[in-house]
């Protein structure tokens, strides 16, 4: 299967809430392998959601193992259909960019740790503990499948670590 | 948004005056009016006063003292003072320099010299600031400095380098002096 465009706002799929997958048919399998080549495709990719490369259906996979934030602490390649996030903890920031959103970066506060359940590739129901730099990566992936970007996560000005002195 | 590059004039535009709601819609209105694109800015509160920098374009022909004619009115309104320089081709077309970013937040006793000496040291190694903010903050019989900067490092330099480099002046300075990784992560 080929790696397919990664499609860029302001295309419309990426702002659509995208809908479940009841079940495991052909359509759904070549979605994923074509998320999987498209994420190995992408310099540094470490994950595509679905309606990225346009279809609204809720499917994303990561896999941050080979980055340099994320080889010593991951699950490997991960094929999340209908993923859900049952726990959060902790808070952090991390500065995300995006594929569908070339040339702009943003301050993005994110869970620390997750435990999320999702079915597979072969739509057994899994449930994992995630942590740093992949759970980012799973929040941000998640966002994509509910019309969500960085960019209306953004909390702060780039430097806004100081809150403004009162002059009044 | 209307043509840009060869076809379009740049113009770095700055405006800074003291603060009063209504200078940001004021100075769009006048680059809207015009036909003008703002393709870049950051616009910020120093002080009482506020300030707004703007790369402009606008479709050929166009001329800035047209620009400053329009801005007049509404400067001298709004007590503002504006700067219009035009871009040259080189200047427009630009790279952003690649490598990882850092930031560096400098904080303690106010004294002369915090911002020179922190960044002569990093313009020594061709560290390239991409942005920067201080701050007098704390009361006035104990003045405290914020210093927030990020900056590109070049190759061959990283994080650990730039703390390192800094370890000596945060003694003699007697602030404190964080680095740390802000590359931003492509998801």
């Amino acid at each position: 299967m080929p790696a397919r465009t990664i499609l860029i706002y302001p295309h419309l799929g990426l702002k659509e809430v995208c809908a479940p997958i009841t079940s495991i048919e052909d359509g759904v399998r070549s979605l994923i392998q074509d998320l999987i080549d498209t994420m190995h495709a992408g310099p540094g990719s470490v994950g595509v959601a679905a309606p990225q490369i346009g279809t609204v259906r809720r499917v994303c996979v990561v896999d941050v193992s080979k980055s340099k934030l994320g080889k010593d602490n991951n699950h490997g390649l991960l094929v999340m259909i209908n993923p859900e996030i049952i726990r959060r903890e902790g808070a952090s920031v991390m500065r995300e960019g995006c594929m569908s959103v070339p040339d702009y970066t943003g301050d993005v506060e994110r869970s620390v740790e997750i435990t999320l359940r999702f079915q597979d590739e072969n739509g057994e129901v899994r449930e994992i503990e995630s942590s740093g730099f992949e759970a980012v990566a799973i929040q941000h992936e998640i966002d994509h499948l509910d019309g969500l970007l960085f960019l209306d996560r953004i909390t702060s000005l780039k430097t806004g670590l100081f809150r403004r002195k009162n002059y009044k | 948004m209307a043509e840009s590059g060869d076809a379009a004039v740049h113009f770095a535009v700055t405006i800074i005056g003291k603060d009063s709601p209504g200078i940001v819609a004021g100075a769009a209105e006048v680059l809207f009016r015009l036909g003008c694109n703002i393709e870049d800015s950051s616009s910020t509160m120093l002080g009482g006063e506020f300030a707004m920098i703007l790369i402009v374009s606008h479709k050929k022909p166009f001329s800035k003292a047209q620009l400053l004619e329009e801005f007049k009115v509404f400067c001298e309104a709004m007590q503002l003072s504006v700067f219009v320089r035009i871009l040259s081709k080189g200047e427009i077309r630009f790279e952003m320099p690649s490598g990882e970013i850092c930031m560096v937040s400098v904080y303690g006793s106010d004294q002369p010299g915090i911002v020179y000496r922190v960044t002569k040291e990093l313009a020594a190694r061709k560290i390239n600031i991409s942005d920067m903010n201080t701050k007098l903050i704390g009361t006035p019989e104990e003045p405290l400095y914020v210093l927030m900067l990020e900056a590109v490092l070049p190759e061959g330099i990283d994080v650990e380098d730039v703390s390192r480099l800094l370890e000596k002046l945060k003694k003699e300075l007697k602030v404190e002096i964080g680095v740390r990784s802000v590359t931003p992560v492509s998801l």
